[in-house]
This record gives structure tokens, sequence and C-alpha cells, in this order.
């Protein structure tokens, strides 16, 4: 059931937490251009599957596939456990990600943030990566501020200097968890004008997020999750006005809304 | 010229010294010895003024004859002046003998003392200070060697002994648990017997300095080691997850992202750490080290001088000031992205 076209694309993903199962055999393929966004109620698992896509959690179950390759595990008596270290750093490098606490490296300036990425990870020069970073920075309209330590910004603006953190890497996938969950409700827009430009730009993106906005503007494709499964899928006009005759969706956009 | 009669409690521990010159001496000075039994009586009787004048008669010998009674009863004279701190009598007597026997040792020793006791205090406490100072500041530049190389060997130990415990790879981690409960659980001054005193007997035999070193270094890295993994498992676990995200390696995290977090955090207890590192390099002085402790203990036990002690805490003052006032602009230095 491969789909060659896919960029990246999961196959029965489980992920246990002692007795819970945070994500119950999820199936998902998002190909080159895709802006897929994800919703359902707190603890339902997104964040747990965003962070399984970029290794930061270690599957118990599934084949994540990658560009149609296989990757990211090797199989050790029966069970999965994570490839070599250099093998999933590779990967990791590939995709980028954008948390709700920002996650900012404090003890670097704006630049030095955005610069990381490239010297240290892709040991590019310190001229090549600077260049890229200051071109990033100006895709996020922060170049002002490329000098200045992370603990002077605001919330939206700390967000955009992680988005193009991120990007400074030239990612082939995005994932973002609540990018705007963590901010004041006026800061809100100026993240999502970011995303948009970016959306815009062709960036293939998995976005989970409270804010319904993104969803009717953005996305080709919805999905709501809860307890750990995919509860229901489609555009988001289908997802809106399909969504309503399923009673947990209802409930759940009527609390959101 | 006078003794004044409230000196004379002063003067009776001088007074047990000349019954005893005065009586080995009788035989050899038969010319004089009238006089000096005169003057003896009188001071027997405690009439020391008299005595003096007694004492006087000895004159100065002439060209070719035997001078041993004018000197004896000079220096008598100038012993009793000095019993009764009339020092200007005393150098007066003197150097009547220094005057015809400039070489007499007798009488170069005590004008040396009285010049001494007429000296302000703080003349012979600078000079007591030029005395011990060369051999105190040798100890102290030990002192400083070894806490300089502590300084430098027990972060990067440190770091190595923190890295290990928080590691998945249990033996390693189980390891470094072990190293910090050994050298946190015994006293410094055990560890340092045992690599100095101890080893030998397994066939290692180390140089103090050596010894000293290894023991320092130890212990400060297992003290340090706590400090560091505590720091370094204090840093935000989203740091850690950001670094991952971009790509980076478990190396490239600790190294570009979590351990450079930590600078500050750790720089207040390392400071205290150092602080009592100075004071405790003290404790290498019972391993054949001659530091600045060791220094002091030698000057005091060798002149009774308090003198040595107290420059000794002068300088191991100045050393912990100096180390405190570094630590507290390196820390600042290191929190400087903090600040809004
Ligand atoms: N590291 C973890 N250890 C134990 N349980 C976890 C851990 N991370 C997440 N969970 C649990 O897994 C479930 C899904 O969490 P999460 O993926 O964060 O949900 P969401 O992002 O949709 O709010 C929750 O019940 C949460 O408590
Ligand atoms: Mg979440």
């Amino acid at each position: 059931m491969s789909d060659a076209k896919a960029l990246i694309e999961l196959e029965h993903i489980t992920k246990r937490f002692k007795s819970l199962t945070a994500v119950n055999g999820v199936n998902l393929a998002v190909h080159p251009g895709e802006k897929l966004v994800i919703i359902g109620p707190s603890g339902s698992g997104k964040s747990t599957l965003l962070r399984s896509i970029n290794f930061l959690e270690e599957i118990d179950d599934g084949v994540i596939r990658f560009e149609g390759n296989e990757v990211g595990y090797v199989r050790r008596h029966g069970k999965l456990h994570l490839d070599r270290q250099q093998v999933v750093c590779q990967l990791r490098a590939e995709i980028g990600m954008v948390f709700q606490h920002f996650h900012l490296f404090p003890h670097m300036t704006v630049l030095g943030n955005v610069m990381e990425g490239p010297l240290t990870v892709q040991r590019k020069s310190a001229d090549e990566a600077r260049e890229i970073a200051l071109a990033m920075l100006a895709k996020v309209g922060l170049t002002d501020k490329k000098d200045v330590y992370p603990a002077t910004l605001s919330g939206g603006q700390k967000q955009r200097v992680a988005i193009a953190r991120a990007i400074a890497m030239r990612p082939k996938l995005m994932l973002f968890d609540e990018p705007t969950s963590a901010l004041d409700p006026e800061l809100v827009g100026e993240v999502f004008d970011t995303i948009h430009a970016l959306a815009d730009e062709g960036m293939t993106m998995i976005i989970v997020t409270h804010h319904m906005g993104f969803a009717r503007e953005l996305a080709d494709r919805v999905i709501f999750m809860e307890g750990g499964n995919f509860l229901a899928e489609g555009t988001p006009q289908e997802f809106f006005a399909e969504g309503m005759n399923n009673e947990r969706i209802r409930s759940f956009l009527n609390r959101i809304l | 010229m006078s003794l004044k009669p409230n000196t004379l409690g002063r003067v009776a521990t001088a007074l047990l010294f000349l019954w005893i010159t005065v009586a080995t001496a009788l035989a050899a000075e038969a010319d004089y010895d009238a006089l000096f039994r005169e003057a003896n009586d009188l001071m027997g009787a405690g009439d020391l003024p008299a005595a003096v004048e007694v004492l006087k008669k000895v004159p100065a010998p002439k060209a070719g004859e035997e001078g041993d009674a004018f000197v004896r009863s000079r220096m008598q004279i100038a012993k009793l002046h000095f019993a009764a701190k009339e020092m200007d009598e005393a150098l007066a007597a003197t150097r009547e003998v220094l005057a015809l026997y400039p070489d007499n040792s007798e009488a170069k020793n005590f004008l040396a003392s009285v010049e001494r006791e007429q000296k302000p205090r703080y003349v012979s406490f600078l000079q007591d200070c030029l005395k011990f100072l060369p051999v105190l500041l040798k100890g102290a530049v030990m002192t400083l060697l070894l806490v300089v190389c502590t300084m430098l060997i027990s972060p990067l130990g440190g770091l190595l002994v923190a890295l290990g415990r928080i590691s998945t790879f249990k033996p390693l981690s189980i390891l470094c648990w072990f190293i910090i409960w050994l050298f946190r659980g015994t006293p410094l001054l055990l560890q340092l017997f045992f690599i100095y005193y101890g080893l030998p007997s397994l066939g290692i035999t180390l140089k103090p300095i050596t010894a000293a070193v290894i023991g320092l270094g130890l212990n400060y890295s297992a003290y340090l080691g706590e400090i560091i993994r505590g720091a370094i498992q204090s840093i935000d676990h989203g740091q850690t997850e950001a670094a991952k995200a971009l790509g980076m390696t478990y190396g490239q995290t600790m190294r570009r992202v979590v351990i450079p977090q930590t600078y500050k955090r750790l720089m207040p207890p390392i400071g205290n750490e150092f602080i009592a590192l100075i004071k405790d390099t003290a404790l290498v002085s019972t391993i054949a080290m001659v530091e600045l402790m060791r220094a002091a203990d030698q000057m005091f036990n060798t002149y009774f001088n308090v003198t040595a002690l107290v420059l000794a805490a002068v300088i191991y003052l100045i050393f912990t000031t100096f180390f405190t006032f570094l630590f507290e602009r390196i820390e600042h230095r290191a929190g400087i992205y903090e600040r809004r």
C-alpha cells in the first residue's frame, strides 16, 4: 500500500507510554507541497504523532517512509529501535520543527540561533551560514533584531525566529506543534502570516493547531484526531460541513470556536 | 643615672642570670674581686643603683693590660639597666665595651637586642615581615600552583564525571556514580594520605606534588561532577528537543546548546568550591608539600613568632578575595544574554 509519490508516509504508527496508547496504529501520507492541519482535543496524541515523524519519539510499531524509503528504525528481536544516531540526525535535519514554546537558544543572538543549524549540523562556513540566516530573518521580517538575545523579544517575534531557524536548514517538511498557542491573541496574526508566506512558497507542512483560521485558509486537508486515532479527514470544506454531523467533532469545534 | 625602685620587680629575672655570671667569673679576676663581691652584696640587698656605682669603679684597661674585668663590669651594668628598661644607659655601657673591643660578641648581641627593644613595635613587626615573607611567598606560589592546577583539572574531570553519570550506558553511569560516592564520602585528608603513603605499598610511588594534584583533582572533580550534573539536568528539556530537531547529535547538543547554558548557573557553586579549595590546599602540608600553611608553620615553630601566622592568613585572604571577585565577574559575563 506504499504511496510512491508521498514525501512522508506513516504506516500503522503506534506509540505507547506504559499502558497508555498515545498513537494507535495511524496511517498517513503527505505529498510534496501539501499542507495538512491536525486538530483534536488535548491529549489526543497530536504532539506525539508529530514527534514520531521527527524521531523525537521512538515508536513501538509501524513503518515510516521518507521519499519512498523505509527509514529511521532497525528491528531487533522483533522490537523496533531507532537507527544509529548519524542516520537519525540526517533525517531530522531534513524535517524542520517549530514548538509551542519556541525553545530558542537563549545564549545565542537571534542571528546565532538561525545560523546554528547550517553552521553546526550542515557544517557550512560562518560566512555562508550568516548569509543564509540573514536571508531567513529577512523572510520573517526580523532583520533589525538580528543582534539581540531572544530574552528581549515578544512571543510573536520569538516564534518567527524559531521558524527562521527551522527553515534555515532548507527542510523538505515542516512540522508545527501549536505554534500560536502560547501567544497573546494580538501576536497570533504575525506568526500566522509568516507560516502562510511559507506555505505560499510551496513548503510541505503538517500543522497541529486550535486556530481554525489555519485550517480554513491554509489546509489542503484537515484531520481530526482523538484518543490516538484519526476520527475524520477531508478538505476544509468537507471537514467543516460534514464534521457538524459527527457528534464528537461538533462538540470539539463548539468548544474551540 | 638612676634605677627606679618601681622597676625592681622586672629586674628579678636579670638577677638570676647575673648571679651565675658573677659566680663563674670570680676566680679569674682577682684584682677586682672585692669590687664584684661588693656589687653582688648590694644587688642581693636590692640596691641596684649602688651596685652600678660600685661596678663602675672597675677602670678601663690601659694599653697592654688585660680587660676581662672591665668588660664583665660594663656588661653587668648594661644588663641591670636593660632589665630596668633604661635603654640609653644600657646602650652607653655596652658602647664602652665596644669602643675598646669592637669584636666582642656578647656586647654586639646585646646591642642588637637593646636596639630591637628600643624600636617602635611596628618597626620590629616590619622586620619580622621581611624575614618571613620570602619563605611564605615561596609557599604561597606553591599554594597558587596547586589551586590553579586543580581549577583547570576539576572542571574537566567534573564534566566527564557528570556526562558519565547521565549516560544511558549503565556501566559508565555506575562507575561515575561510584567515583562521586567515594570521593565525596571520605575526607580529603584521608585521600591524600592514601595516595601519598598508601599507594607505595601497591608499588606506586608519587612525588608529593603529583600526589597532591591527583588528590585535589579527583576530590574536586567529584564535587564539581555533581554540581555540573545538576546544572545540565536543570536546563529546560525543550532546549535538547530543539537542538535534536535541528539534526544535532548528542555531542553537538551538549557542546553547543546545553553546556553553555549551565555556565551562569555553575559559577556560584563552583566559585564556592574553589574558595574552599584555596583553604583545602593547606591539607597537602601533611604529605610533605611545602606550601603556604607548611611554610607558616615552619616559621612559627622556628621563631615562636605569631607574625608568621598572621602573614599567612593575610595571603590566604588575598587569594580568596581575588578569586571571589574573579568568579563574580565571570558569572556576570556568563549571564549577559539573560538581561532584557
Ligand atoms: N513522555 C510522555 N510520557 C508519558 N505519557 C505521555 C508522554 N507524552 C505524552 N504522553 C501522553 O500521551 C497522550 C498524548 O499526548 P500528546 O501527544 O501530547 O497529546 P496532544 O498533543 O494531542 O495534546 C497524553 O495522554 C499524554 O499524557
Ligand atoms: Mg500537544
